[in-house]
């Protein structure tokens, strides 16, 4: 995938965008980044926002918090300023924040989580630009047919002790336990897993080493 | 301006909570301001503070009256479909931030493996590896297989070109070559003609050469001392090994 080199934020001047899809574009983004600032807002500073927003494709969007609806009638003068405060209300009140307090942590560690994958996809690439490949790492298209011929056998052989391999820490795992008791309360902890889903892996081996630092597999360019 | 980060938790501080409200209110009518003139479209700004009992607004408050009568005119499912609070306007972003790190985790694991399986490929051990490691190595080994055995009939039939044909011919030639003969300091000689219209770089070349050799000289006496057969998979072509490692036949 080629990264195109973005020259930064640049100055946009106020007006009308000209190009129809770099609008859309435009509004798309902003509108996140918009209510966006007004969630933080009304988290750090207990603000109540409602804001209302038309598309260029004539849909609305709104955010509001508590909701959209209560904030416009409070505003438009058609309830009783300012809202009931009793116990009963309070209670909800708190409820709710306390609702979002938690959301908001999870959403932060999440997008730690988040930069921390993608620090660590930056030093895997780096590895890859520094390495001093072989022949056989190049793109597939500069190889010819001679070589694609070896490559292919190699692979295969790999493969076929990949799986050699793969037995024979099964066996290993089968006499320890002789219960198949993978994937249960019973289970050992730092027991092999027997199979790996393709998706989170941050407790992964490789993840825990970091980058860089002298693993036996991954050498250090 | 300096960009400390902030904590999303209510400022318990009074009067940096007051601080943060007075810039944050500012800047947030101003990114209003900004998305209604550059995408030319109707917006509104609603903003109660524990500061003040009225309300303040953009564009104004007849502008903002206007816009919201606009939005109540429209059908209730259409004002709804994209209305969010706190709650859910969060969560959109959890499941975002999800998606997202799912994409990543499994990008970088496949670039792992893709490392490990290159030093597979020159035989280092696989030793560290648990069953889920290892699962994955096969099944990035196997998208690898999959693509050369794609290349190779791609090549194969693009035989049509001359470029190809004569690559194949040289390759044969090449391996013609090494066969046909024992250990002697001629056949070298003819093989480079050969393997230079492969059109590689002169150091491809003469790994290739290497390769060639290697791949032809298993029982012969020619055993460079890579290790054992089973363990080396491919040689490992580096320059520090290129000093010390080939015989002079092939050095002119």
């Amino acid at each position: 995938m080629t990264r195109r080199i973005s020259k930064g934020r640049q100055r946009v001047e106020m007006v009308k965008m000209k190009n129809a899809s770099n609008l859309q574009v435009t509004f798309s983004k902003r509108r996140a980044g918009l209510f966006k600032k007004a969630s933080e807002l009304c988290t750090l500073c207990g603000a109540e926002i409602a804001i209302v927003v038309f598309s260029p494709g004539d849909k609305v969007f709104s955010f509001g918090h508590p909701s959209v609806d209560t904030l416009v009638e409070r505003f438009l003068g058609r309830d009783l300023p300012p809202p009931n405060n009793d116990v009963h209300n309070q209670l909800i009140v708190a409820h709710r924040e306390a609702g979002i307090r938690e959301l908001n942590t999870k959403l932060m560690n999440l997008e730690e989580v988040l930069q921390m994958e993608k620090n660590r996809g930056e030093s895997l690439q780096e590895i890859r630009r520094r390495a001093n490949g072989q022949w056989w790492e190049s793109p597939i298209e500069e190889l010819n047919l001679f070589q694609l011929q070896h490559l292919k056998e190699a692979l295969e052989r790999l493969e076929q002790k990949v799986e050699k391999v793969a037995q024979q820490q099964k066996m290993v795992n089968n006499h320890a336990f002789p219960f198949h008791t993978l994937g249960s309360a019973w289970t050992p902890p730092n027991c092999a897993r027997e199979s790996s889903s393709y998706g989170l892996n941050v407790g992964a081996p490789f993840a825990n080493r970091a980058i860089g630092s002298t693993s036996s597999i991954v050498p250090n360019y | 301006m300096t960009r400390k980060k902030v904590k999303l938790a209510f400022i318990t501080n009074d009067s940096a909570r007051k601080a943060t409200f007075k810039k944050r209110k500012k800047g947030l009518m101003k990114k209003v301001s900004e998305l209604s003139t550059l995408c030319g479209i109707d917006a509104c700004a609603i903003i109660y503070s524990p500061y003040d009992t009225s309300p303040e607004v953009w564009p104004n408050t007849m502008g903002a009256q206007r816009v919201l009568a606009e939005f109540k005119r429209m059908p209730e499912m259409e004002q709804s479909k994209k209305m969010v609070n706190q709650e859910s306007f969060i969560r959109q972003r959890i499941a975002k931030a999800s998606e997202q790190l799912k994409k990543q985790s499994k990008e970088n694991r496949e670039k792992e493996m893709t490392e490990v399986m290159y030093q597979g490929l020159t035989g280092k051990g696989l030793q560290n590896l648990n069953l889920g490691d290892l699962n994955d190595l096969g099944w990035v080994i196997d998208q690898n297989l999959k693509e050369v055995y794609k290349r190779i009939e791609a090549v194969k039939k693009g035989s049509s070109t001359s470029s190809s044909s004569s690559v194949a011919a040289a390759a044969a030639a090449a391996v013609a070559a090494a066969a046909a003969t024992s250990q002697s300091v001629a056949p070298p000689m003819e093989q480079k003609p050969a393997v230079m219209e492969l059109g590689l770089d002169p150091m491809q070349r003469t790994q290739t050469e290497w390769f060639t050799d290697w791949m032809n000289s298993n029982t012969s006496d020619q055993h460079i001392g890579y290790g054992h057969a089973d363990e080396m998979i491919l040689p490992n072509f580096n320059d520090n090994h290129n000093a010390n490692v080939w015989p002079n036949n092939f050095y002119p």
